[in-house]
């Protein structure tokens, strides 16, 4: 299920909210516990036995790790075992098809295509679990007492199939003590339909806008800045679809009582790469920065042990956003800037007039988008080459068409990737009567994303096979 | 007085502020949040469950089986989302919301339907990868036939209404290349040794004269576009067309058409729909076969007026869609004229039928019981005409069949 769905807000949220209010505190846990369930198994139910088995083994897996803290030897053998483990899950249910066809590149191999399907959101979750057993091995957050308390947190399901990776450290105390009140159910209100308004009315209308350029064969060149207006629309779709559900999960989460951390901090006004990756997806870099980079050593090992363990977090990172090679060459080229300005380009880029900063990383980041795109490698060189190429016009009537047609809603979508809209309500949200226009925004975002949803079937979801 | 100078007064300042935030007010958001998917949940409950839509024409889903099979294997969730949606109160209020929300985001209209001056609601142009060409090659191919080579043959396509309405289209739209295909589709035919007749001069200079020959809600012809369509077909065969005075002409009103179903204007007017009904036509000279699969039904009129009951009032003439349609005339001049068609040919058909003693129409959609070659041998008639809009035209992949 995904929450721009008609039956997620007005069949299961509703149900949800109210059980979960109904039940006395003691209960809600467990009822969040098997309405998770409900809500990760609705299109694939037998996925469900894979998530207790997940949850399982990491309970057991955390309780051993504490049992034996006094044994360092057992205590690292049962962090590992686990480690594995999850890692395994994740490797054969994402990876396989992969490993397979770069081994049928040999000759003399041919192994069948398993055809396996990618479990929702199991490249969230099991960083989460995997979060759990290393912090409670490294001290940093108690074991769970309770198998249904951490069956909870893995599979809570604002943020179970799109992030943000919830570290167990920073929820732990929350799944235990946590105190739902009005002003934070509004909060969470008003955060959830922000995301609502990301996700349903700038992101599908920008994919709409990719699609028709990207995606419909026999469409005549749309010409060097018609391929340019494609990926920008790209740049924007992936960034409003993502930070539109982190912040339907964050928003959710407030609803049942649950604080989450933010999950993006407007990358797109970055003034460097080094900056953007601290903006985007911030979960994710965090969770590689504490549970891969640091324990390689990070920089205290020298500069060539640092260059290194940056690529290997930044091929990883790739590899976790997609198993195929494309989505490896966006995290190396990732890698390599990040280490390209820490070591040579920022004394440059600093000295540079911000404008051009700002040109800078967004000319990278399209880029980069155009290579998370194409994973089929003929057609991301041609529009590689679409991109710097005058040979096929500026732009085609149709592209330059639908470019005006959705020029209102490009606008917003420029203003709404800055944060002029948060300073400006930071400025008057005291003013008496604000409430007036936040009832406002969230009736209007209600009522046309419904509108919307009603509408279309259209409504892919980037982030739901990851 | 100035309650800030002291420390009280500013807890109490802290204090008004706090129940300022706190106020019943501030929780309002949340209030409308849970009114609304409450309110929309317990709706849905009491919605009554359709069967069908008549606006969509589809079945809808119904509430899906609940077996251990299908809910194991993800089926039931599937269904119960689609019956969620089909289902969802006030469906159409939203669908037409959203298609006016779109236009105040700045497009010029909803599901590739542009929304027009004066209540025009056109489809867009067709895409550029298009089956013009083997359409025609299509048609080339039957008339090399050793069945078929003999007959004499005429192509007619009704231009798109975008080409010939420009005046009302909205100002950023894609362009209608109308002007590109029929030539090239003109010397394709001739080279085979088949007359195209092209409409576009005498549509453009009828609407610009003031000639509604487009429905406003609907992608077909008006009757007046098919007697224009059809004075052009008969002087390129130089045949004398009926005059329009032999007809009395009938007005029904509230016509929804298809481009009004598909786009979610709502607030669109509907049109007016015409029959031209020739009185002196009676069953003594007139009768209608139509046949579907093995059966065939006799009529002694061309007008289904029960089909004026139901939005889409189209199928008032000839009843619609069918495989295979004959039409005898024994007061007419000509002989047989088999036509091999879409359904633009609806409307025009009656006034082909002042003209010719018999009109088999073939709608190669429903035509797959035998060859039309066979046909062409059998009925042996004196003129072929393929008529088609050019938007079915590109679209089409039935006519490929043809042999």
């Amino acid at each position: 299920m995904v929450f721009s769905s008609l039956v997620f807000l007005f069949a299961y949220l509703p149900i949800t909210l109210l059980i979960y209010y109904i039940v006395p505190r003691k209960g809600r846990n467990l009822f969040l516990f098997f309405i998770n369930l409900v809500f990760y198994g609705w299109g694939e139910p037998m996925l469900v036995f894979l998530m207790l088995f997940n949850v399982l083994f990491n309970y057991i897996g955390g309780w051993l790790v504490d049992k034996y803290r006094q044994d360092a030897k057992k205590k690292k053998l049962f962090l590992v075992l686990t480690c594995i483990l999850d890692i395994g899950i994740l490797a054969v249910f994402k990876y396989t098809g992969m490993i397979t066809d770069t081994l049928n590149m040999l000759p003399f191999l041919n192994i069948p295509n398993l055809h396996i399907s990618l479990p929702i959101g199991i490249s969230f979750y099991t960083f989460q679990t995997m979060s759990y057993v290393i912090d409670v091995y490294r001290d940093d957050a108690p074991v769970s007492k309770s198998f249904i308390n951490f069956g909870t947190y893995l599979a809570l399901f604002p943020q179970l199939i799109a992030g943000p990776i919830v570290r167990y450290r920073d929820v732990a105390d929350q799944m235990i003590n946590r105190r739902e009140t009005l002003a934070q159910f509004t909060k969470g209100v008003k955060i959830f339909c922000i995301g609502l308004g990301k996700k349903v009315l700038i992101a599908n209308q920008m994919g709409i806008i990719t699609k028709a350029l990207f995606e419909t064969t026999g469409v005549e060149p749309h010409g060097i800045l018609g391929t340019w207006f494609g990926i920008a629309a790209y740049t924007f779709q992936i960034y409003f679809d993502f930070s539109g559900y982190s912040d339907m999960a964050c928003g959710l989460g407030n609803m049942l009582g649950f604080e989450f951390l933010k999950n993006f901090n407007y990358p797109y006004i970055s003034k460097s790469i080094t900056e953007f990756w601290r903006r985007w997806h911030i979960s994710l870099s965090t969770w590689f920065k504490e549970y891969v980079y640091i324990p390689l050593g990070g920089n205290r090992k020298g500069v060539k042990r640092q260059i290194i363990n940056l690529l290997i977090v930044w091929g990883l990172t790739g590899l976790w956003h997609g198993a195929a090679y494309n989505f490896i060459f966006w995290g190396l080229f990732y890698g390599l800037l990040l280490i390209l300005e820490k070591f040579v380009l920022k004394k440059f880029l600093d000295k540079l007039p911000s404008v051009l900063q700002h040109v800078y990383t967004l000319f990278i980041v399209l880029i980069g988008w155009t290579l998370f795109y194409f994973t089929d490698v003929n057609q991301l060189f041609a529009a590689l080459s679409d991109m710097f190429n005058f040979s096929k016009g500026i732009i085609s009537d149709n592209t330059l068409n639908l470019f005006l047609s959705n020029l209102p809603v490009l606008i917003v979508a420029g203003i709404a990737s800055t944060p002029l809209g948060a300073c400006v309500y930071n400025r008057f949200k005291h003013v008496k009567f604000m409430w007036v226009a936040e009832t406002l925004f969230v009736a209007a975002v209600l009522f046309l994303s419904t509108a919307s949803l009603v509408d279309q079937s259209y409504n892919p979801f980037l982030y739901f096979r990851f | 007085m100035t309650h800030y100078a002291n420390s009280k007064g500013g807890r109490h300042y802290a204090a008004e502020y706090r129940d300022n935030e706190n106020s019943v007010p501030a929780y309002l958001p949340a209030l409308i949040f849970v009114g609304f998917i409450f309110t929309m949940a317990i709706w849905f409950l009491f919605n009554p469950k359709l069967d069908y839509s008549s606006s969509e024409k589809r079945n809808l889903q119904q509430f899906p089986e609940t077996s251990v099979n299908n809910i194991t294997s993800g089926k039931f969730g599937k269904e119960f989302e689609t019956y969620f949606a089909d289902h969802f109160p006030a469906r159409n209020m939203w669908v037409g919301a959203n298609a006016y929300a779109s236009l105040l985001e700045g497009n010029n209209g909803a599901k590739d339907v542009y929304n027009c001056k004066y209540g025009y609601l056109i489809n867009k142009p067709v895409s550029k990868d298009n089956e013009i060409k083997n359409n025609i090659d299509a048609i080339v191919d039957f008339k090399n036939l050793d069945a078929v080579k003999n007959t004499p043959m005429s192509v007619m396509l009704a231009p798109s209404t975008g080409y010939v309405c420009d005046d009302v289209l909205p100002s950023i739209h894609n362009e209608y290349k109308d002007d590109k295909y029929f030539p090239e589709i003109t010397s394709t035919l001739s080279q085979n040794g088949i007359s195209f007749v092209d409409l576009r001069d005498t549509f453009k200079s009828a609407y610009k004269a003031g000639s509604q020959l487009y429905y406003r809600t609907d992608h077909h012809w008006t009757t007046r576009g098919a007697y224009t369509a059809y004075t052009r077909f008969c002087s390129s065969l130089g045949i004398t067309p009926a005059k329009e005075s032999v007809f009395n002409i009938e007005h029904y009103g509230g016509f929804y058409g298809t481009t009004y179903s598909t786009s979610g204007f709502w607030l669109t007017q509907p049109d007016d729909i015409e029959v031209w009904n020739n009185k002196s036509n009676t069953a003594d000279n007139l009768h209608m076969k139509i046949t579907e699969g093995t059966e065939t039904k006799d009529y002694d009129s061309m007008f289904f007026y029960n089909h004026l009951e139901e939005d889409d009032k189209y199928p008032v003439f000839i009843d619609g869609n069918h495989a295979y349609t004959e039409i005898t005339n024994t007061k007419a001049e000509k002989g047989t004229l088999l036509v091999i068609k879409d359904s633009f040919s609806h409307s025009i058909a009656p006034f082909l039928a002042e003209s010719y003693k018999k009109v088999i129409l073939i709608d190669m959609r429903y035509f797959k019981t035998e060859n039309v070659s066979a046909v062409v041998q059998r009925e042996k008639p004196d003129q072929l005409l393929v008529l088609y809009g050019i938007d079915n035209l590109a679209n089409d992949t039935d006519l490929v069949w043809l042999q």
